[in-house]
């Protein structure tokens, strides 16, 4: 078992380096570890903020926050045969001690630590977290699925995905945020980080329903090995501000992603997904799909960039965004971008649609008697219908569904 | 009498554009009642003012069916009042797929007012049979419920689809917007049977309730597989000429012109 320190640090503006040591020794964690985690502190005390011009988190006043030094809510949905296959799916704490030189290996490579502040934050603080190794050619048919819970109370969760695939391995997994409307307001910092072997295939679908008040800051990356192929979708519901930047990183030949992308900004929501996707491998392809729906006071931010760098061939990439403005009050910005540094390119393409619900697809549906709200919410519903089927499990389609409809 | 149509000089504006001038038309229970008349001349605007679209707007005059003067009812309303209108460019709709629309259709005419709408909804099972029967009347690939609605459908497939949808929902009045137009001839004479079975079907289930059929075409052939009994014809925005079915067979004869020149030549 782990040794938990129970207790939560000091504040942030407070807190320090001895106390990060003294709490990483006392879970038992490796010099190494220890070293980064002082490292990414020094970083984030002395970097300056980030000059995110479309987030604004004046709101959430993290100098106050009390980080715990142990994990706190993380559930995973374990199966006993697993082990006997060869695949790893614990806490990732645990996983440091049980595998570390696996985690070493990999932890913190996808995306620097020492990128920005917040970064820095991340690597400095995560405790709750969970580790999947799939072992080459082992296939597995459910999806797997890690829930963070942002206990109440608590005002911050930095929780920790770190996913290896083995060659020809294949695997669904499925990371899930939720917490109840938080009283005061919470940061919630999680990294993501996947490594797909060689010819392995994933679906991955993160999915962010957090509570009112929360302030999600998170960093997700994929790195894609030969022939590797990816289905990603991102669900962004929940939460007060969003800023997710999203990597994946094509370096394989033949490698290929399809990414479906959900968002539903209300109230006053700011829900911002920056996606980065970068071809440096040869014959590489991917799609994305990002679709939006802008309700009451909400705001949703599409910050996307595709680069076809130097070392690519015959890339093909075609981005796809999509979307629907329910009140007049709401708003959405799209900053679709593309950088090509090579001339090989054998394909680039772009389309986006923006407006409200078509009228003449509402008169259709209410002369066959259906009322102008339902014939709206299946409207709705419908236009994210092709991202919520990409998703691998069909309990988590319909309460998508369901949480989506229940706020029209 | 109550399942009566009576359009009574309507007049109907788009935009800033008067396009219906005065259309005065009956539509009697258990009948079928053709309009023809030249591009332009505000066929589907009469079709669309009478199922309700929000677009035009009735400057004047008034259109009562089962006794009610529905131009103050939404188009949902409309429907539920046996209004069926078969577009002449059928709408797509991503992501809703044929299936879940029928179902969600049907259960809108079934809701009772006041009552849990899980009631009087169609059991699935029930739903399931009524679909795969209506469809394989109207010859259409079963996997078509499973698509979405309109989405990628070739001219025809659409023009089937109102069919399907209209012998499903069983209206008291079919306003057929050139449903023949882009059908090949088995389509057409499909389509045919499909509208004259379901008005079969209603002259002896419901006698009373007879169904009626508007049928919007340019074109004589679907008349020879839905018989009209009485034919209206439109230009500029009215009623110029109504007849008996023979008026039809004159107009392919003859053309437009000759009616023109009537109109002109009774100083209209
Ligand atoms: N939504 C609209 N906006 C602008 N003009 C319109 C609109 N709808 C109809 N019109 C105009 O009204 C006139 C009548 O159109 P309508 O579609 O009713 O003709 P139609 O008789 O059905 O013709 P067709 O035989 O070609 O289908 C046309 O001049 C058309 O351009
Ligand atoms: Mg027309």
């Amino acid at each position: 078992m782990d040794t938990h320190l129970n207790h939560p640090f000091p504040p942030l503006q407070a807190l320090t380096s001895a106390h990060l040591e003294a709490a990483a020794r006392a879970n038992g964690e490796p010099e190494w570890l220890v070293q980064r985690r002082k490292d990414a502190w020094e970083c984030f005390s002395h970097a300056a903020p980030p000059e995110w011009r479309r987030t604004n988190l004046k709101g959430l006043e993290p100098e106050t926050i009390e980080p715990f030094a142990a994990p706190q809510g993380t559930g995973i949905l374990w199966d006993e045969t697993l082990a006997e296959r060869g695949i790893i799916f614990s806490s990732l704490t645990a996983a440091v001690r049980s595998h570390e030189s696996q985690v070493r290996a990999t932890l913190g490579t996808a995306i620097d630590p020492l990128r920005h502040k917040f970064s820095a934050l991340r690597a400095a603080l995560w405790q709750d977290g969970i580790f999947l190794f799939v072992p080459d050619n082992v296939s597995l048919d459910i999806p797997l699925r890690v829930c963070y819970i942002l206990a109440d109370g608590s005002r911050a969760i930095f929780p920790y995905s770190l996913v290896v695939l083995g060659r020809g391995a294949k695997v669904a997994f499925i990371e899930e945020f939720t917490s109840h409307d938080a009283p005061a307001p919470a940061l919630a910092a999680p990294t993501t980080e996947i490594f797909l072997g060689e010819g392995s295939s994933l679906q991955f679908a993160s999915i962010q329903q957090w509570g009112a008040n929360v302030y999600h800051i998170g960093g997700q990356s994929q790195v894609f090995d030969r022939d590797a192929t990816s289905t990603w979708v991102s669900i962004a519901l929940g939460g007060q501000v969003q800023h997710i930047e999203a990597e994946a990183h094509l370096r394989g030949a033949g490698s290929s992603l399809t990414w479906h992308g959900a968002t539903f900004a209300r109230k006053q929501q700011r829900l911002l997904t920056a996606p980065l996707l970068r071809h440096t491998g040869v014959h590489t392809e991917s799609h994305l799909d990002f679709r939006t729906i802008v309700h009451e006071s909400g705001y949703s931010v599409f910050d996307g960039m595709i680069t076809i760098e130097h070392a690519s061939r015959g890339t093909v990439t075609r981005l796809e965004e999509h979307s629907i403005h329910l009140s007049p009050g709401a708003r959405s910005d799209s900053i679709p971008g593309l950088k090509i540094d090579t001339n090989d390119v054998a394909q680039a393409g772009h389309a986006s649609t923006s407006g409200q619900i078509d009228e003449e697809q509402l008169f259709y549906m209410q002369s066959r008697g259906i009322s102008r709200a339902d014939a709206m919410r299946m409207i709705v519903t419908g236009f994210f219908e092709p991202v919520f089927d990409a998703l691998p499990l069909e309990e988590v389609r319909e309460s998508l569904s369901a949480a989506v409809e229940a706020n029209l | 009498m109550t399942g009566e149509l009576v359009v009574k000089d309507v007049y109907v504006t788009v935009g800033t554009e008067q396009i219906l001038n005065g259309v005065n038309l009956v539509v009697r229970p258990g009948t079928v009642h053709a309009i023809m008349g030249p591009n332009g001349s505000g066929k589907s605007t009469l079709a669309n003012t009478i199922a309700g679209h929000p677009g035009y707007t009735v400057t004047s005059g008034e259109i009562w069916y089962q006794g009610q003067n529905i131009l103050e009812l939404e188009p949902d309303e409309r429907s539920k009042l046996g209004i069926f209108l078969a577009f002449q460019y059928p709408v797509a709709v991503p992501g809703v797929t044929v299936a879940n629309f029928l179902r969600a259709a049907l259960n809108a005419h079934r809701a009772v007012e006041g009552t849990d709408p899980k009631e009087t909804a169609v059991p699935i099972p029930e739903f399931r049979t009524m679909l795969r029967e209506g469809m394989q009347r109207l010859e259409m690939d079963q996997a078509f419920a499973r698509r979405y609605l309109n989405d990628g459908f070739s001219g025809g497939e659409k023009k089937r689809l109102e069919i399907l949808q209209m012998s499903m929902l069983k209206p008291g009045l079919a306003v057929l917007d050139e449903t023949d137009s882009g059908l090949d001839i088995d389509a057409l004479r499909i389509v045919a049977n499909g509208v004259n079975s379901l008005m079969a079907l209603t002259a002896q289930s419901a006698p009373n309730a007879r169904m009626s059929a508007l049928v919007i075409t340019h074109y004589q052939r679907l008349l020879n597989y839905i018989k009209p009994d009485v034919v209206s014809i439109m230009m500029d925005g009215r009623v110029v000429r109504e007849g008996g079915p023979e008026l039809a067979l004159e107009l392919e004869e003859k053309g437009y012109d000759w009616i023109r020149g009537e109109v002109v030549a009774h100083g209209e």
